[in-house]
């Protein structure tokens, strides 16, 4: 992680250097984008849900405490929470309008890419590709992805385990 | 077989690579306006930092604070109400009161001085002295701790000889034991002359634990009682020199002599009567309980200060244990409902992230 600018909050005897929030925003925007992306599975809503989740962090951000864990994780699991309200409102409206069909975003050009390994990411579920996404590419260690996932940590290893090998064998697959 | 940081690393290391060479950047639209948020204006409250706080750490705060605090109360309310020996100084000041009663002249009637009640501290043994020249119905009660059963029977036999050597007697005896305790009852009657030397060798049998005077005034009964012998006396005496005369007529003899006979009768009860109150004012009454129960080591004046203040924490404590207990029982639904009601919600989350991940 890059070095970020730091205050100290002014209550005595709870002293804490705490990073600005645009110092944390600029060095995690590109792990939370990632993390959404691998998550919903489409580029469209990874972005609009990235740009809502520094809007949440942005109001909350004086109850973030570093002594609890890094920006990262605090910031995926505002991302998680988002992520799962925007499924919830999705899932609320195709039950509503029933002509929208719920494989949409796959129809559009943007989901993940064109090439073989987008396409396989595509088959994972959102819980393998989120899992893939926070150990891989955000390299979060075990328990802290485990946190951010509220599960235990040997579930989270045993979920990437899996979602890896799945990957691979689509993989194989494909290029044979 | 779940993979580690460095075995997923190592096993999938071609697939790590190539995800993580994978375009994810953030578009230079989201960077902007991100970017544009800034800087939060307001600085961090009191408040925000306490909603730092997770419900777990604050119970690993919050239930040794709690302790802690209750063991505090504990000790402050242990050591205050150990006290000193206060309750000695109003013993002694009593004391001193009584005895400016018992010397002022003139006690009119059967005032009834009570002179000193204490339970359970040892107490030294101390006596007014009886009032010379006046007629006063003087009695006293000792209890005394002693040390076993074997010493009881001694001491009593003790007392007894006391109250012989004083010139005394033993009025009654009541000993009895029961296991390891014992309890001995005598009524002793002592010249009041000699009450306040025999007061302080029985005093010193054992360790007094108890004492009570009663002081009560026969000057005016036995001033009363003379008087009226006198005057009996004398109405005889007139009764027969008129007897005496022999043209009394018959009815009037008669009379006269049914008087002289009543008159009799009552000088002899009233004579019967001063000499009880003077046999009484005579001798002093002391009523000496000889205990050997263990139970009255027991009691809180007995405890050195410390042991006091000990035992008043455990109180406190086991008092505040009780509160607790209660009010762990009473809630008890609640706090079952409440926990499975949290149990609950988080499972139907988790239930429902699954769901909403599978089918996104």
């Amino acid at each position: 992680m890059k070095a970020v600018n730091a205050v100290t909050t002014s209550w005595p005897g709870l002293r804490v250097d705490r990073p600005t929030f645009s110092a944390v925003a600029e060095s995690e925007l590109d792990a939370v984008h990632r993390y959404l992306l691998f998550l919903t599975g489409n580029r469209t809503v990874a972005e609009d849900l990235t740009g809502e989740t520094f809007e949440k962090a942005f109001r909350i951000w004086r109850r973030f405490d570093p002594r609890r864990g890094s920006p990262r994780a605090w910031l995926c699991g505002i991302a998680r929470t988002t992520a799962l309200d925007h499924f919830r409102s999705e899932e609320r409206r195709r039950r509503r309008e029933e002509r929208y069909t719920r494989d949409l975003p796959d129809t559009e050009e943007s989901a993940l890419g064109p090439g073989e390994l987008e396409t396989a990411l595509g088959r994972l579920s959102a819980a393998e590709r989120e899992v893939v996404a926070l150990r891989v590419l955000l390299e979060l260690d075990g328990p802290t992805a485990a946190r951010v996932l509220g599960i235990s940590t040997t579930a989270c290893s045993t979920r990437l385990s899996r979602a890896l090998k799945r990957l691979e064998e689509m993989m194989r697959d494909a290029r044979n | 077989m779940p993979a580690t940081d460095v075995d997923f690393e190592r096993e999938f290391e071609e697939l790590v690579r190539d995800l993580r060479a994978l375009p994810t950047a953030a578009p230079t639209s989201v960077r902007e306006h991100v970017r544009a948020l800034g800087e939060p204006a307001r600085p961090r409250t009191l408040h925000d930092l306490l909603l730092t706080f997770s419900s777990r750490r604050s119970l690993l705060v919050l239930a040794p604070v709690c302790v802690l605090a209750l063991v505090s109360a504990a000790v402050i309310h242990g050591v205050v109400n150990s006290g000193g020996d206060s309750r000695q100084t109003a013993v002694a000041v009593h004391k001193a009161d009584a005895q400016v009663q018992l010397g002022a002249p003139g006690g009119e009637g059967t005032a009834t001085t009570p002179w000193r009640a204490v339970t359970g501290a040892p107490v030294a043994p101390s006596l007014p002295t009886p009032a010379s020249g006046r007629y006063q119905d003087y009695e006293a009660s000792l209890t005394v701790r002693v040390k076993n059963v074997d010493a009881l029977h001694d001491r009593t036999a003790e007392a007894t000889r006391l109250a012989r050597t004083y010139g005394g007697y033993v009025a009654s005896v009541d000993e009895s034991t029961s296991g390891g305790s014992g309890r001995s009852d005598l009524v002793l009657r002592i010249p009041v002359n000699r009450v306040e030397d025999a007061y302080f060798r029985l005093a010193q049998l054992g360790t007094v634990t108890e004492q009570h005077l009663s002081i009560r005034d026969l000057d005016q009964v036995v001033g009363t009682q003379r008087r009226r012998i006198v005057q009996l006396k004398v109405q005889i005496a007139r009764i027969g020199e008129t007897l005496k005369s022999s043209s009394l007529p018959a009815d009037v003899r008669l009379r006269l002599e049914l008087q002289r006979d009543a008159a009799k009768q009552e000088l002899a009860q009233v004579t019967g009567s001063n000499k009880a109150t003077l046999r009484e004012a005579s001798l002093s009454r002391i009523s000496l309980t000889l205990t050997s129960q263990q139970a009255a080591a027991a009691t809180k004046g007995g405890m050195s200060r410390i042991e006091r203040a000990a035992r008043d924490a455990g109180s406190f404590l086991a008092g505040a244990g009780a509160v607790l207990l209660f009010v762990l029982i009473v809630l008890s639904p609640l706090i079952v409902l409440a926990m499975a009601w949290i149990l609950g919600t988080r499972a139907y989350r988790r239930r429902e992230e699954r769901r909403l991940l599978s089918a996104a």
